[in-house]
């Protein structure tokens, strides 16, 4: 069986203000390749193809996906600011190319938050979907899974068909930890490339982000005195009631 | 009294009651057993040469130092206990008959004959006397196993068969004795002097005559011999190999600090493919080695914080599942030694100071920690804690540009505001970030400002100094903190550092000079009492009555053998309320967070900081003084969870200090 | 005439009122709004929705609709929102609709916004502000094309009210059950006992610590406020410990990371394994009986005294609004 795991690059949201942010991989696609490497330890896959979209700066995430343990990387070589539903047709094309049974990935990026991709992605193929998944299991002759989904009411369990595309919640495991023998030993593998073109999708975002602001900042370390106070300065000044 | 003593006739006959042809079969049973003892010692220097060659000490001075503190002297063996008793005595009695044996061999058939005279005459007392030290040795030994059973020191069946043989030794021995005095009729004064032999040749052997005692001696002969064969047998089966391979480990353990881990170069990383050990031949010669020295005392077990807390670590199951390992042929330590197990290690280093032969239990486990990193078998918290130390240079994944959120207010001196610094005040990750620990490093600054130390702060060019990332495993991650460190250290001429963070003072002082840094390191603890010891601050109780305790960080205490400057700080000496726990200095007893575990998720019931907690508690003092921000992490939680402890005060005895001065200065807070 | 179609979800046979917020938007937006409802048995349901202000309410009513599964979902409502010729489909902010609403913009070939907060006009255009990098920044966001799906944060849009008169018409949407995909199969749901939100996602989130002494104070106080403020409810390890909370409610280093807009920390005094799980919050509001407890470092507001009179006064004052 063949997982793919398409991932984001974002930057490092432990950085600090002011900081050149060091890009990590989304957190929660780390936890999409830590389950597939699961998966495939207890032999239930034999594959793993881990994906990004970017240009050549995010290779090293990919070194970090290789050196988690993914069999083979993928760069769709663009640099655009893409939206969901662009990254969703640019993933089908490559999914209907490497024809996998599961495809595991993140909910949500950390830094848009768009929890849109997985989805969209499954509506395009007309595939089976489970979306933040925190519990994975292979059934029925590994021709169906069975998930527990994070929904709002509590945990949900469904059965989906495969092929299907899985979207992946924090719980659902602990990723590796890579260190930087791992990571050297990854750099010697390839890192196969391809362009939007080659792979024969078109497309344009239609969402576009006009402006970024900063929500009011935290002020540090004010001592209220009272219930009353307190009441007025969260309405008032933090303006979260 | 002297007494003219006719050298000639004060010996005694050797193989006088034994036929030529027997001496024969003696000679060869006892040239063969040895044989066959050498042989299997053969066979376990054959293991431990499949090890990564080398890691030996190789100093002579060192071996000599070694062999006569540690093998002759004891010095780890001794404490009071009976264990220690019976060891004192079977080793002795061992000792001292293994080389009067080896004596009478020589005398018999040397050329040179002195086994008479006065010398004779000291020998059989001396061999009587060490002879009913050994079984009487024995004897101990027997009843600790049956009635005290110390689990640590774990039992089976061959135990029992050892012990047994050893007193048979000594019981023949004396009858064999008692025997030869019947029938070769020696004058009695001479007779004294084998005192044992001669109570039971006058209380038991009355009325034999000399032929029954012939035979009955011949058979206890050639009882004790065949004995003495068996047991140069069962030594490299048995416990007893340790006889052996113990003073062997004490020679060729290398010298180094106890707070020093080994260096990896990515040369070796690229030529093995391996970061640590994952085979068992990954480890070098003198760890393999080392585990055959182990003869399961479970002195390590008694003394190790993840063992008494019930996690799946023993230092000494460790040591003997790798030794089976290695008897079995060698493989995967993994598949013998647990993950859980590894990680379980707080590296308080008590099982390497209680080891008589010397194991380095942390550096095994250490080794295999690396192999653990290498393999991406780590994650949750601590592997997070790993990825911040990478990313934002400190494990509390903070802004480095934060460093001196601490010290707001405190116009604390920069290397940049005060480049002409004589200390550099290295403030730690966890003194610079947790807010608990903030005031650690509030009250050592304002205690160096207020006694007029010259110091200054790196701010935010001080990173981790790569401690948790060496501990846990990433010795990369720690050797890329400890190169920027020492440059940036470099850059700022920095000579003189005091810290109040023990593992960064363990790290600076013992591990740096790895990479080129050397620095005068000072815990904080060192500077303060140097600065009470000159006057310039005063730790005068403040008419306060309340009992103190101290606990003792083990990277300060046991690691790097700091224990008065703490107690002189709080002035333990002069405080009729001071109380000292009952494991404390360097034999004290882990807060839990060391080894990275500060990092990992424990249930209650496993958790280290409240055995210890517990100990402080029943001391019935209500201030709990410490002097490492991870032991107050750790402490300040375990009182809270134990009975009684609720209002005990954890506090750095820098935060006591500055309690305890008076001027209006230092009381701003 | 634009036409706004408002999915509305369904829990247990009754309308989530949450999801009721996204008609606050569609208002907003201007112009006719219908409000889409899937299930089975909604006879009554639709009817309870006549009332506001919608164009009609049109029903999906199927036994193959029981359970909310996104394949068949995702299929009716683009076949609904075909049928209509809807110009913006929108739901509210949750697993519900996120699950189900980026497959139908896929079946629909629209682009999607996610977690609008609010409506703003950009060049005389529709553009929407959202919460990115977990809340620490807003963006802006321009659409193009006809047709566009979004998700509003309930709390960022009022509650609206049952007044419309006359009452609108209740449309029944005529499907195929047979022919519904069927790759999706619903097993089970372990419901949650309460309805507080997740607390990694939850906007306020209230903590309590080991002062809270037992379960029963614990609920009321640290659940009273929680429920006061629609939040979810966290507590320390240590409370976590003594039994007073379940382990998946801790928040820590070992717990959950949580980052909402208002954090309340009760009795907490603010270990850094606690700190580690809290310190992307906006706001952070302290109570504890001890001044120089850690937390105070921490908080954005501290209040010093004792949890036991503070807590009560609290959400009374909330409570009153």
């Amino acid at each position: 069986m063949k997982i793919v795991v398409p991932f984001k690059s974002v930057p490092d949201p432990y950085a600090g203000a002011g900081e050149a942010a060091k890009s990590v991989i989304n957190p929660f696609d780390e936890i999409a390749i830590e389950e597939a490497l699961r998966i495939r330890e207890r032999g239930e896959a034999s594959e793993i193809v881990g994906v990004t979209i970017g240009p050549p700066a995010v290779d090293e995430q990919i070194r970090s996906a290789l050196a988690m343990g993914v069999d083979r990387a993928l760069r769709i070589d663009d640099a655009r600011a893409l939206d969901p539903y662009a990254i969703a047709r640019i993933l089908r094309a490559l999914i209907e190319k490497e024809t996998p049974q599961v495809v595991l990935m993140g909910k949500q990026a950390i830094d848009d938050d768009s929890n849109q991709v997985g989805q969209m992605l499954a509506g395009l193929l007309g595939w089976p979907q489970a979306t933040f998944v925190s519990k994975i299991e292979l059934i029925e002759n590994k021709t169906r899974l069975q998930c527990s989904r994070e929904t709002d009411g509590g945990i949900e369990v469904i059965a989906i068909t495969l092929p299907a595309i899985v979207t992946t919640d924090l719980r659902l495991n602990e990723p590796r930890y890579v260190s930087l023998p791992g990571l050297m030993k990854a750099r010697k593998k390839p890192i196969e490339v391809f362009t939007c073109e080659q792979l024969g999708v078109s497309v344009a975002p239609l969402t576009t982000t006009l402006s970024t602001s900063r929500p009011p900042k935290r002020s540090g370390g004010t001592r209220v005195e009272s219930v009353e106070e307190l009441m007025v300065k969260l309405k008032q000044e933090a303006k979260v009631l | 009294m002297m007494i003219a003593l006719d050298v000639n006739s004060t010996t005694r006959e050797v193989f006088g009651n034994i036929a030529p042809w027997m001496r024969v079969v003696f000679f060869v049973m006892i040239g063969a057993s040895m044989g066959v003892l050498a042989w299997q010692v053969l066979a376990h220097f054959r293991q431990w040469r499949k090890g990564r060659p080398g890691g030996f000490e190789k100093d002579w001075r060192v071996w000599l130092q070694r062999l006569t503190v540690y093998a002759l002297a004891q010095k780890r063996v001794h404490k009071k206990s009976l264990g220690a008793l019976l060891h004192l005595l079977l080793f002795s009695g061992f000792l001292v008959l293994a080389i009067g044996t080896t004596l009478l061999g020589i005398a018999y058939d040397g050329p040179y004959y002195f086994h008479h005279g006065w010398y004779y005459l000291i020998y059989e007392l001396t061999m009587d006397v060490f002879g009913v030290a050994f079984c009487l040795g024995c004897l101990l030994a027997m009843y600790r196993r049956a009635f005290q059973r110390p689990k640590s020191l774990g039992h089976n069946w061959r135990d029992w068969w050892l012990l047994s043989t050893l007193l048979g030794l000594g019981i023949t021995g004396f009858a064999v004795e008692a025997l030869r005095l019947h029938y070769t009729q020696v004058q009695p004064w001479m007779a004294h002097w084998s005192t044992v032999g001669w109570l039971i040749d006058t209380t038991m052997l009355r009325g034999i005559d000399v032929g029954t005692a012939k035979t009955m001696h011949l058979v206890t002969w050639w009882v004790h011999t065949i004995m003495v064969a068996g047991f140069f047998i069962a030594i490299p089966v048995s416990r007893f190999l340790h006889v052996i391979t113990g003073p062997i480990n004490i020679v060729a353990r290398p010298e180094r600090p106890m707070g020093q881990l080994v260096p990896l170069t990515m040369e070796e990383v690229e030529q093995t493919g391996r970061t640590g050990v994952h085979e068992l031949v990954d480890f070098n010669q003198q760890q393999l080695l080392s585990l055959d020295a182990c003869m399961e005392c479970g002195r390590c077990e008694d003394a190790c914080p993840a063992f008494a807390s019930g996690k799946p670590l023993s230092p000494k199951a460790v040591v003997v599942d790798l030794r089976r390992l290695m008897s079995l042929g060698g493989g995967d330590v993994h598949a013998t030694i647990r993950d859980e197990t590894l990680w379980a290690c707080t590296m308080c280093q008590a099982c390497v100071q209680e080891c008589p032969v010397l194991i380095g239990h942390v550096d095994l486990i250490s080794d295999m920690r690396r192999d653990l990193i290498g393999e991406g078998k780590l994650s949750g918290p601590p592997a997070k804690a790993l990825q911040q130390i990478g990313n934002q240079q400190n494990p509390y994944g903070r802004p480095n540009a934060d460093r001196l959120a601490w010290a707001e207010g405190l116009d604390v001196p920069t290397v940049e505001s005060n480049p002409n610094f004589e200390y550099l005040f290295w403030v730690g990750c966890a003194a610079s970030f947790d807010p608990r620990a903030q005031k650690v490093a509030r009250a050592t600054a304002q205690l160096l400002k207020k006694a007029g130390v010259n110091f200054a702060v790196l701010g935010k060019e001080e990173t981790c100094t790569g401690d948790p990332a060496r501990r846990i495993g990433d010795e990369f991650l720690f050797q890329e903190r400890a190169q920027a460190n020492v440059e940036t250290l470099g850059r700022r001429k920095v000579k003189k550092i005091v810290t109040p963070c023990p593992h960064c003072h363990n790290t600076l002082k013992n591990e740096y000079p790895q990479f080129g840094g050397q620095y005068e390191v000072q815990h904080h603890s060192a500077l303060l009492a140097e600065l009470i010891e000159s006057g310039r601050l005063t730790n005068a109780a403040d008419g306060s009555k309340d009992p103190i305790t101290l606990h003792d960080p083990c990277y300060l205490a046991r690691v790097n053998g700091e224990v008065d400057a703490t107690r002189a700080v709080i002035g333990a000496a002069q405080d009729e309320q001071f109380r000292e726990m009952p494991r404390c200095g360097k034999k004290t007893f882990c807060c839990g967070a060391g080894g990275g575990r500060m990092w990992f998720d424990e249930p209650p019931a496993e958790r280290v900081s409240n055995l210890r907690a517990q100990e402080a508690v029943a001391t019935g003092a209500q201030t709990l003084a410490t002097a490492c921000p991870f032991c107050l992490n750790m402490m300040s939680a375990g009182v809270a969870d134990t009975a009684g402890g609720e209002n005990v005060k954890v506090l750095d005895i820098a935060e006591l200090l500055l309690s305890r001065q008076t001027s209006a200065r230092t009381q701003t807070e | 005439m634009a036409e706004t179609l408002v999915l509305i979800e369904l829990d247990r046979q009754q309308v989530k009122r949450p999801s009721l917020h996204a008609i606050a938007l569609a208002r907003e937006l201007g112009g006719e709004y219908a409000l889409l409802i899937l299930g089975s048995g909604l006879d009554e349901i639709a009817a309870s929705l006549v009332a506001y202000g919608a164009s009609a309410v049109v029903v999906a009513d199927d036994p193959a609709l029981a359970e909310p599964l996104a394949d068949r979902y995702a299929s009716v409502v683009a076949d609904v929102a075909r049928q209509r010729n809807v110009k913006t489909l929108l739901g509210t902010s949750s697993t519900f609709s996120k699950d189900i609403l980026p497959r139908v913009a896929a079946l629909l070939d629209a682009p999607m916004v996610t977690d609008v907060l609010a409506l703003e006009k950009v060049d005389g255009a529709n553009a929407y502000r959202r919460p990115i990098n977990a809340g620490s920044m807003l963006a802006t966001v321009k659409v193009d094309g006809d047709l566009r799906v979004l998700t509003a944060r309930a709390t960022a849009f009022e509650a609206p009210t049952a007044d419309a008169a006359p009452p609108c018409p209740v449309e029944s949407f005529k499907l195929d059950g047979a022919g519904l995909p069927d790759g999706m199969q619903f097993i089970s749901r372990e419901e949650r006992i309460s309805d507080r939100p997740d607390l990694t996602e939850a906007r306020v989130v209230v903590s309590g610590g080991r002062p809270l002494k037992d379960p029963e104070t614990f609920e009321r106080l640290i659940g009273g406020l929680a429920d006061a403020l629609g939040g979810a409810v966290g507590a320390t390890r240590a409370a976590v410990d003594a039994g007073m909370a379940p382990n998946d409610y801790q928040v820590g280093q070992t717990g959950k990371v949580v980052a909402p807009e208002l954090y309340i920390a009760i009795g907490i005094s603010g270990a850094i394994q606690h700190l580690a799980g809290i310190k992307d919050s906006r706001i952070i509001v302290a109570i504890n009986k001890d001044p120089d407890a850690p937390i105070f470092q921490m908080a954005t507001y501290g209040l010093v005294g004792d949890l036991h009179q503070i807590v009560p006064q609290l959400i009374e004052a909330i409570r009153q609004g």
